[in-house]
């Protein structure tokens, strides 16, 4: 059913570059199918007990505009932290920090090794065919550390005949511009693919600053009269580039390779707190990142066994620059930070089948890092200069061995056990374990249950950062679990229905903080004991309201308790036994697509209850978040020519105009607004 | 068709019935004036967050009030709260990371003024009604205020040292001359003549020396907090120094053990007595030869980061940042050790100022 829903997702999408397929012109005049609902006949033998939210075609390339963030944002009940519009955007599963959550990108990590975590606002959705989350306890079945959850991303092969392009532009608020232009070639054996994103803006929306007052003074400057002012969001701008080329080949007899070299350049001011009094032009906060990542994969499939070999490489160069204006234009270096990371990846993947009742499975993968870390420029105690910062290597070992047994159609069992190296130091054995079963054939009703152990070792910043590394922090660790039922229901051609409900907690030990230092810098430790626990709900209808009308309803629903079970750090500790600061304990997202003939119409809708920003739970009024909604709509019209394709989009971010923070001290854009064309050329 | 419509209508009424807000503050009316002695306790907050608050407490009443600053103003205080000093009834709040200078009065907390184009302030120092200095992280100068006029009027250099590495601290005057501690990847106490504006002499202590005061017999003292592991600076033991002020030379050094992080020194009111944090609050005479064996109040498990002494009663405050992201504790003890009160304030609570 999923394959067929990704089938029909991509017919939906005329500027998919996918210019020679047959059906791309057949999809407005046949409406969307709604298929036949079948979910236990067709339960993989691989994903058995696994908890995995995917994203289908439709909400990946739902614009060019979008980062991933943005798609989880919308589609997905995990938490996005958001700093400002293509600003650093973070994800966390169920409670957890962001760097419990471990991101792959065509099975290589992308997680930053000295930071530990992924920033999300850096993915184009549009570079992405095929994501997936695993929610807790599933994602042993791919990578440890993921104390939370894992992101799966990667590419695949467009299906294209002959040559394709598509060029899509993209014109909105605040001077914002996004490009996007993918050439395609194909054949039997080839597929060929260019994809290259382009966004800029200089991002200075308006919004009226609640956090400080502008004041008139008389001649005598004494304060006459104060008023909050409507600002612009200052140094906001931003310039990203992204480019993607894929080839891949396919011998036809079961071998399979594939070469993705991704290569972003960005280049992103930091824009100011609603609290900074200083003078825009004063100040220059910049952060610049060259990075480019790329696999080279080789897949041998055999009727009953299976042979994988990837290998890869990251470069990632990041500035950050702080500067301040000393007079007549001159910009001195506050800060002059850059790092280099070089990632080296190599990756063995097996499987076996016996019958269709056996499943085993072996994996073997490494991460080696190379970092180098230059924070600030000092003058010694000698008056030579020297450079605070780090250079370190470590290798990221991560193997595992599973045994997947479906004896009947009715039930699943799958063990797992992995183990990894990080350094010189080796985790204990993870062990997971799935469990599935059809409940009832009426309503295809499942159910799931799984349980793991998992750790994750400290970052290199974690470790090494200079000030504040603290090498002797332990790694952190955890058991989760969770058990849940699904049902799928429908009439070929009326309806789909499918739903989930999961319960799921966890236990986390020695949790990693930075937390400030007297000596006036931050230093991490291990912190806090987390019980974190919660049910998450998912919902998704279909429905051919009438001839030519369909109407796709999806949502999810979260709630999630992350509680401080730790000892009171000092006796007037009042954090034990609450919820995690910026953690919000329900979350949730609807999304309702409308279709007719050549039009579509989308409402998007997401909520995040209030965030705490205090351990203890207090809500003051400096440090208020409250619940964040938000509700973004577009309309599209595609037009099918002879001789190519077009569609006409257009979106309305923020409907309401709501005035909102979803971090303190970080003004959000209010009601904005994009165009979007595209052209699809037809090569025959 | 309708049936569509009525979906539609359902779904659009569940996105209207947001009711998300950023909210605006309502100004309060606070006065102060009849409280005898008064303490401010600056609030640093979360770096980033800009969720700095100033708390006022009436020693006499053993009440607080938080977020007085913003609660008078209806505007947040901004991103970390560094310092704060009194002068003829203004209190001006030094807020680092928001480039700003409040001026309050510091009987309402009304907002009077302020003083804005700074790099990163961190302390205020006056000289007359109408010149101030104000010291910078990250930046090789001092910045040279008209506090009548709010306005920058120009500028310190600070020799052998660049906009990265620069770091001015807390100020002492002695005479026409002004002694500054330069902390964070420095080793000096800089000597500057407040008529000409110059720096006329330095004085090499220890790696960081974090804090400067002046005591009943014209001695300065400072403290440096030794640097830390790995920093190409150097890493040492740290020591607190005794310093003549009239020679500018040092008169004693008393060394710590290395990895000790001693900080915050502060004088009673009759400048005899100094005090400091190293996990304990020690306190010990200024004429002393070595530093006490036991400390005034010994560690309890409370993470002390900010420590004063009430000029008046000798009463002496330590602040307990916790966890750095929840309400912090002071603690008030007699200067007989005796526990007379203790009240939550604001986050990461790291200096105060006496009304």
């Amino acid at each position: 059913m999923r394959r067929l829903l990704i089938i029909l997702s991509i017919l939906l999408v005329p500027y998919l570059a996918v210019a020679q397929e047959s059906d791309t012109k057949d999809w407005a005049r046949k409406g969307l199918h709604i298929p036949e609902v079948s979910v236990y006949g067709t339960r993989p033998i691989k994903e058995i007990g696994t908890q995995q939210t995917k994203f289908d075609t439709l909400v990946l390339k739902e614009n060019i505009a979008l980062s991933m963030a943005d798609v989880l944002t919308f589609n997905s009940a995990i938490f996005v932290k958001n700093y400002g519009r293509a600003t650093l955007s973070t994800v966390a599963f169920r409670g957890t920090s962001p760097s419990h959550t471990q991101v792959s990108w065509n099975g290589m990590k992308i997680n930053n090794p000295m930071l530990g975590m992924t920033d999300f606002s850096m993915i184009p959705s549009y570079f992405i065919d095929d994501a997936s989350l695993l929610h807790g306890t599933s994602s042993v079945n791919e990578t440890g550390g993921g104390l939370g959850g894992a992101v799966k991303l990667s590419t695949k092969p467009a299906n294209a005949r002959g040559f394709g392009l598509q060029y899509v532009q993209g014109v909105g608020s605040f001077k914002t511009f996004d490009e996007f232009l993918r050439l395609t070639y194909g054949d039997d054996h080839w597929q060929v693919s260019t994809r290259a994103v382009y966004s800029s803006s200089p991002n200075d929306y308006k919004y009226r600053n609640h956090d400080k007052k502008v004041n008139i003074y008389d001649d005598d400057m004494n304060i006459i009269d104060q008023y909050y002012p409507i600002e612009r969001n200052r140094s906001g701008a931003y310039k990203d580039l992204h480019i993607l080329q894929e080839v891949y080949y396919n011998t036809g007899k079961g071998d399979k390779l594939g070469l993705n070299a991704w290569y972003i350049n960005s280049n992103r001011e930091l824009a100011m707190l609603t609290v900074d009094h200083g003078d825009a032009t004063d100040f220059e906060n910049r952060q610049r990142e060259h990075t480019f990542r790329s696999v080279l994969s080789w897949d041998h499939l055999r009727s009953d066994w299976k042979l994988g070999a990837r290998g890869g490489y990251i470069n990632t160069w990041m500035a950050y620059d702080y500067k301040r204006d000393v007079g007549n234009g001159t910009m001195a270096h506050m800060t002059r930070s850059r790092s280099r990371i070089n990632t080296f990846y190599g990756q063995l993947d097996g499987e076996y089948y016996i019958g269709n009742e056996w499943l085993f499975t072996a994996n073997l993968s490494l991460h080696q890092h190379i970092v180098e870390s230059e924070d600030k420029n000092i003058v010694r105690q000698d008056g030579n200069k020297a450079i605070v910062g780090y250079r370190k290597g470590r290798p990221e070992l991560s193997g595992s061995i599973s045994a997947k047994w479906r004896p009947v159609d009715r039930f699943g069992i799958s063990m797992v056990i992995r183990e990894e190296m990080f350094g010189r130091e080796w985790t204990p054995i993870i062990p997971a374990l799935f469990v599935d079963g059809v409940v009832s054939k009426r309503g295809n009703i499942v159910a799931k249950a799984s349980l793991s152990r998992n750790y994750r070792f400290p970052s290199l910043n974690d470790l090494y950062f200079l000030p504040g590394g603290n090498p002797d922090l332990k790694k952190e660790s955890g058991w989760t679990y969770d058990a849940g039922l699904s049902f799928a229901v429908g009439k070929e051609g009326v309806y789909s229905l499918t739903g989930s409900a999961n319960w799921f907690e966890s236990f986390i030990k020695d949790w990693i903080i930075w937390l400030p230092t007297p000596k006036g810098f931050f230093s991490p430790d291990n912190i806090k004991d987390v019980h974190a626990y919660g049910v998450e709900l998912k919902g998704d209808l279909n429905v051919a309201l009438a001839p030519e009308w369909q109407l796709g309803l999806n949502g999810t629903f979260s709630w999630t308790p992350s509680i401080n079970v730790g000892e009171p750090r000092t006796p007037a500790d009042q954090s034990v036994g609450k919820q995690l600061p910026y953690v919000p304990e329900l979350s949730s997202t609807v999304t309702g697509r409308l279709t007719w003939r050549t039009w579509s119409f989308l409402y998007k809708w997401c909520y995040y209850s209030e965030r705490f920003t205090m351990s203890s739970n207090d809500i003051s009024l400096t440090g208020k978040l409250p619940p964040y909604f938000m509700s973004n709509i577009s309309l599209e019209k595609s037009f099918a020519f002879k001789w190519a394709d077009f569609s006409v989009k257009g979106a309305i971010n923020n409907l309401f105009n709501e005035e909102y923070l979803s971090v303190l001290s970080r003004p959000m854009p209010g009601i904005n607004f994009e165009i979007f064309l595209s052209i699809t050329p037809h090569f025959k | 068709m309708s049936r569509a419509v009525t979906y539609i209508t359902t779904l659009l009424l569940i996105t209207l019935a947001s009711c998300m807000k950023w909210e605006y503050g309502l100004e309060e009316d606070f006065d102060m004036s009849t409280s005898g002695d008064g303490l401010f306790i600056c609030n640093e907050g979360n770096f980033q967050y800009g969720n700095a608050t100033l708390s006022y407490y009436d020693p006499e009443t053993k009440t607080v009030q938080n977020e007085v600053f913003y609660r008078a103003n209806a505007m947040k205080l901004g991103d970390v709260c560094q310092s704060m000093i009194i002068r003829d009834g203004i209190g001006w709040v030094v807020v680092n990371n928001s480039h700003v200078v409040f001026a309050i009065d510091i009987n309402t907390f009304k907002e009077v003024g302020r003083i804005t184009n700074l790099t990163s302030p961190r302390y205020i120092h006056f000289l007359s009604d109408e010149k101030a200095y104000i010291t910078q992280i990250w930046d090789n100068r001092i910045f040279i205020v008209n506090p009548k006029r709010y306005e920058v009027t120009g500028y310190i250099e600070i020799p052998r040292m660049t906009m990265e590495s620069g770091s001015t601290e807390q100020m002492v005057q002695y005479g026409k001359y002004l002694y500054v501690n330069c902390w964070s990847y420095q080793n000096r106490i800089i000597k500057i003549d407040t008529e000409t504006d110059e720096v006329v002499d330095e004085l090499i202590v220890g790696i960081q020396p974090t804090s400067l005061v002046m005591d009943c017999n014209n001695k300065l003292w400072t403290v440096t907090d030794g640097g830390y592991e790995g920093s190409p600076y150097g890493h040492e033991a740290p020591s607190l120094y005794r310093i003549d002020a009239e020679t500018f030379t040092i008169e004693k050094q008393f060394k710590f053990d290395f990895g000790d992080w001693p900080s915050e020194v502060q004088l009673n009111g009759t400048k005899d007595k100094i005090y400091w944090l190293n996990d304990d609050v020690w306190e010990m005479d200024v004429t002393a030869d070595r530093v006490p064996v036991r400390p005034f109040l010994p560690y309890n498990g409370t993470l002390y980061y900010g420590l004063t002494v009430c000029p008046r009663t000798g009463d002496v405050y330590i602040a307990d940042a916790i966890d750095y992201v929840q309400q912090g504790m002071v603690y008030r003890y007699s200067k007989d050790k005796e526990l007379l009160d203790s009240f939550y304030v604001g986050i990461i609570p790291g200096a105060f100022c006496w009304k």
